[in-house]
């Protein structure tokens, strides 16, 4: 588990983003072919879009794969539970149910296969419990970062 | 600024020498009990400078030198790198007292998106002009040297201008940075281009080196993968053999694991046979740690 060195859900530590203020300014123009480029092979990589004109769309297809594979090995970290449970089928599960998908960071992304799989009734006891547990430390929508639950509500979590 | 680069490199191989790892938190004890270990790299995106690892402090005290090691700055993104993520380098590298900093020819976002892993640039011109300019942005905020590390990756853009090697050297020269040359990357890069790694090593701009990574790393479907969740491989291992020799003076070399961490003798053996293979003599295995052999 990361949580020592990593308190968050995305796996960074948090780094004040926003002062741009006194940024020196000068920089190329943003709507440059570099920048056009870069947005689209980034956007078939992790969203599913058709590769940019030019490029090796086998070499690309590895790449993604390898790109589902490093954050299943970053999400196992937050779910031992569920990764163990799932042994080699985790990276394969894993990209079933992301290919296509950004990521919102590790902890998302675990959380999502879990919910996946215990909808097919998949879920081992113990993945179960690590995603009542979860569930009770914090609310996931399934769309923006887990914040903690609003109002009084007892926590079952294990810490 | 290239004269002063010079020197500087001369500077950082004394400040930067013999054999070193990625300290890792899954891995803290076993990189504790190190034999001759000289420096660690901790992922600077994962450290909080006011509150570091206690396995690192210690290490720190120890007289083991830190070198804060950027993977989310995208230098190479076509937008300007953002400020706090420069700001936040220079605090770590203040923090750990670095005698260097370093990040990735590479670009991790666009458009909104994150990538999750680091990927390649095109070599062309108009990448060198991003580049030169974040990383002269980034230069300007930290008060120790920068060294830039080509990554592996699995494709080329079709308008690339440039070897890989040349790119490099004119980036080096346009920046005054020096060089961290991960010898697997080459392999990989070489691996899956269908070169000669050998060759490709031997136009790198190998007296700009400010140390070398090592790692392991797995073939896939005919594709050669930098996982650093595999040993190191024997033709890895000879590369960098290779590139030793092609060196004036034994280089200060670093092993990168990143999971699936093998048991502590495992690791240290492979520390050991890096460190060896670069040139750094090891004690015989004796599990003390701190201890110190003459560079």
């Amino acid at each position: 588990m990361s949580a020592n060195w990593s308190a968050s859900p995305t796996g960074e530590f948090a780094i004040p983003l926003g002062e741009f203020a006194a940024w020196p300014t000068g920089f190329a123009d943003p709507a440059t072919s570099l920048a056009a480029r870069q947005a689209e092979l980034v956007a078939a990589l992790v969203t599913g879009t058709s590769d940019p004109a030019g490029f090796d769309g086998a070499r690309l297809d590895a790449t993604r794969a390898a790109l589902l594979r490093k954050r299943a090995g970053e999400a196992a970290k937050h779910w031992p539970l569920l990764a163990a449970s799932l042994g080699p089928d985790w990276a394969p599960t894993f990209a079933q149910v992301h290919a296509g998908h950004p990521s919102l960071g590790p902890l998302c992304d675990g959380w999502d296969v879990a919910r996946a799989l215990r909808d097919r009734g998949e879920l081992t006891p113990g993945a179960a419990g690590e995603l009542d547990d979860a569930e009770s430390r914090l609310f996931y929508d399934g769309q923006g970062l887990p914040r903690p639950h609003r109002g009084p509500r007892r926590w079952f979590g294990r810490r | 600024m290239v004269a002063a680069a010079a020197a500087g490199a001369a500077a950082v191989a004394d400040l930067l020498c013999g054999a070193g790892i990625g300290w890792r938190p899954e891995i803290a004890g076993v990189v504790a009990d190190l034999p001759a270990l000289r420096f660690c790299e901790v992922i600077a995106e994962a450290l909080a400078p006011t509150t570091p690892p206690r396995g690192v402090a210690e290490l720190r005290e120890r007289g083991v030198a830190v070198v804060p090691h950027g993977v989310r700055l995208s230098l190479g993104g076509a937008e300007p790198v953002e400020a706090a993520r420069v700001t936040h380098l220079a605090a770590c590298a203040a923090a750990v007292g670095a005698p260097l900093v370093s990040e990735h020819v590479s670009f991790v976002r666009a458009g909104g998106h994150e990538a999750g892993h680091l990927l390649p640039l095109p070599r062309t011109r108009e990448a060198l002009g991003v580049l030169t300019a974040n990383v002269r942005r980034t230069q300007a905020e930290l008060d120790v040297p920068l060294a830039l590390e080509p990554i592996a990756a699995l494709f080329d853009w079709p308008e690339d201008e440039f070897s890989e090697p040349d790119f490099l050297t004119e980036l080096l020269e346009r920046t005054g940075t020096l060089l961290l040359l991960d010898v697997a990357n080459v392999h990989a890069n070489a691996v899956n281009r269908g070169q000669d790694a050998r060759a490709v090593i031997d136009r790198m701009p190998l007296d700009r080196v400010a140390y070398l990574h090592m790692a392991g790393g797995s073939e896939r479907d005919g594709l050669y993968h930098d996982t650093h969740t595999d040993p190191v491989p024997d033709a890895v291992m000879a590369l960098l053999e290779h590139t030793v020799s092609r060196m004036p003076a034994p280089p200060a070399v670093m092993l990168e694991r990143d999971g699936r961490y093998p048991p502590a003798a495992e690791l240290r053996a492979e520390f050991t046979a890096v460190a060896r293979s670069a040139g750094h003599p090891q004690p015989r295995e004796s599990g003390s740690a701190g201890e110190r052999v003459a560079p």
